[in-house]
């Protein structure tokens, strides 16, 4: 039971990392980012080609292609966001580009960064390695930052504004656009933050971009979509389910574990656990 | 218009006599692949709401008819029996996804061909795993090619002509209105969620027969009846000939089926790059999306 509660959290660090992003894009410009994977994908690809080059630099170097991938993604929206299936075709025949590009270059055996701490420590008679704890206290730090920017700081109340009403909130002369490509900005650092840390703990292959995004969507319907205190709660709940599934049965479960989530939440509770809408 | 329609859908009963065997065997694949974007597009292109699953209706068509006729029972009851269970597939995910406005049913729908393929290649005692299952030529529609192809031929042709019937009926109409504004539609007396799940129902038959018929047409039946790759090529078809237009999609579906099995497969093949195919119809469809967003039939012709 033990390792469950460990490996969960520190899972659920992670996936939180992915899903806070999805939900904030999501709430505030209404795009259903299917391209949200790639995010994950891109970053700990780059950090693998180039960390034999650039030590662990290259992880920095990870991050940044995710941005610059965020960046580009919200400028191909835009001309069409007022589309909802030509928004979600676009961003799905983005991901599946994308993952068929990384099939066609790398092959589809998983790749992994070596990890920037090694040793482990010993946790009530679980190891855990220190990169497992690194990423978990990386995780929480930046949750803690990401709800600090957005309830305390200018450029959060304006990212709340938006996503409440974003018809009021240009009438009080917030820059929308300006808060649209920030909150992709944001998704998408966020999502690749997880993936470097995600590639050193365990691998990515050209699978890990719909799989990922599978769990996201487990993660924010369960939470409610939009609501990003839903989805960092809700993150550690289904990684804790999911840990349990591959622990006790198998791994392979686990996407038929977050399906049936989803289909239940949207039975019993459509708009999820912390729901606004 | 619909004497052109009349006159084009008589012309591949000549087909036989001209082409040889193989493309022959290509042609009855391509039609039944028409069935499967004409019912895509009735979600798609006439409710608004984007089924990313649709494989999956026709992969449980499929594998149910293949699995009951393996095991004695009539080979078109059995076919019947796996429309049925796609039929009731889709009633269950669409009552559940169908009520709620938004992304709901395009976020289910993606979650399904993989869950499909997992189930598929975890149990292979049962469905044979990866290669999947042979059919044999003594269960096939027809002992010929040329059989099959007129069997495929009449079912898409009698698919086509439903399919047609309902677009234009008023419950086509209604289904318009939904999708243009369904506040709209409601407020007028229009039970947006029956409506919707209706089409989605309807939808899931037609695709769940045709993925019966592709198995006893092909004489096999595999994960790739699941797959991505089928679905994205169902979706560019729709939008390449324009959403909701009917005759859209099947022009779409005829030069897209085209493009993959004649030339973009051997074009990969002769680079020894698989998947350069997929990659390409990938770009297509994002340039599809900017450049051409009504499609070759919204564009040029306006009713």
């Amino acid at each position: 039971m033990l390792p469950v509660l460990i490996i969960g959290a520190i899972w659920g660090g992670i996936l939180t990392l992915v899903a806070s992003g999805f939900t904030l894009t999501f709430g505030v410009g209404r795009i259903f980012n299917f391209a949200h994977g790639t995010f994950f994908a891109i970053s700990a690809y780059v950090s693998y080609i180039l960390y034999p080059h650039l030590g662990y630099l290259s992880v920095v170097v990870g991050i940044l292609s995710s941005a610059i991938l965020g960046l580009m993604l919200y400028f191909m929206v835009k001309p069409i966001r007022e589309n909802e299936i030509m928004v979600i075709l676009l961003t799905l025949s983005l991901a599946l580009l994308i993952e068929q590009v990384i099939l066609l270059t790398f092959g589809e055996d998983p790749v992994s960064i070596p990890p920037i701490f090694k040793g482990s420590l010993n946790f009530f008679g679980v190891e855990v390695t220190s990169t497992k704890l690194l990423s978990f206290i990386v995780a929480i730090i930046l949750i803690v930052l990401l709800e600090f920017t957005i309830s305390r700081t200018r450029i959060g109340k304006e990212i709340s504004a938006v996503s409440q009403d974003y018809e009021s909130a240009m009438i009080v002369g917030i820059n929308v656009e300006r808060v649209f490509m920030l909150t992709m900005l944001i998704s998408s650092i966020l999502a690749g933050i997880g993936g470097v840390l995600y590639a050193q703990i365990y691998s990515v292959n050209p699978e890990s971009i719909l799989e990922i995004l599978i769990v996201a969507f487990a993660i924010v319907v369960l939470g409610g979509l939009g609501s990003v205190k839903g989805s960092i709660v809700s993150a550690f709940l289904i990684s804790y389910i999911q840990t349990a599934v591959s622990y006790f049965s198998d791994a392979r479960w686990s996407e038929l574990a977050s399906l049936l989530v989803i289909i239940a939440v949207l039975i019993v509770r459509p708009k999820g656990l912390f729901g606004v809408e | 218009m619909r004497a052109l329609a009349i006159i084009l859908a008589l012309i591949p009963l000549l087909i036989p006599l001209v082409a040889p065997k193989s493309i022959l065997f290509t042609i009855g694949l391509l039609f039944l692949f028409v069935v499967y974007v004409v019912t895509w597009d009735l979600v798609a292109g006439y409710v608004g709401e984007v089924n990313l699953g649709h494989v999956v209706f026709v992969g449980i068509g499929a594998y149910t008819s293949v699995l009951l006729t393996l095991n004695g029972l009539n080979m078109w009851l059995s076919i019947l029996v796996g429309g049925m269970l796609s039929t009731l597939f889709g009633l269950a995910i669409g009552s559940v996804c169908l009520r709620l406005r938004g992304y709901y049913l395009a976020l289910v729908t993606a979650i399904l061909p993989l869950v499909f393929i997992q189930i598929v290649n975890i149990y292979p005692n049962v469905f044979g795993g990866y290669e999947g299952l042979s059919v044999g030529i003594n269960n096939a529609l027809h002992r010929t090619v040329e059989g099959r192809f007129y069997i495929s031929y009449l079912f898409t042709l009698a698919s086509l002509i439903v399919i047609y019937k309902i677009v234009n009926s008023k419950f086509g109409l209604r289904l318009k209105a939904i999708r243009d504004d369904p506040d709209l539609a409601e407020s007028l007396g229009i039970d947006v969620f029956k409506h919707k799940v209706l089409a989605f129902v309807i939808s899931a038959f037609f695709s769940g027969i045709a993925g019966g018929i592709t198995a006893f047409y092909r004489l096999s039946v595999g994960v790739d009846l699941f797959g991505i790759s089928l679905m994205l090529l169902i979706i560019i078809s729709a939008i390449l000939g324009g959403l909701g237009t009917y005759y859209g999609a099947i022009i779409g579906a005829v030069i897209v089926y085209v493009l993959k099995y004649m030339v973009l497969t051997s074009f990969a093949q002769s680079l020894g790059m698989a998947g350069v195919d997929d990659l390409i119809l990938y770009a297509l469809l994002i340039v599809l999306i900017y450049k051409l967003p009504k499609g070759i039939f919204g564009t040029f012709y306006k009713s």
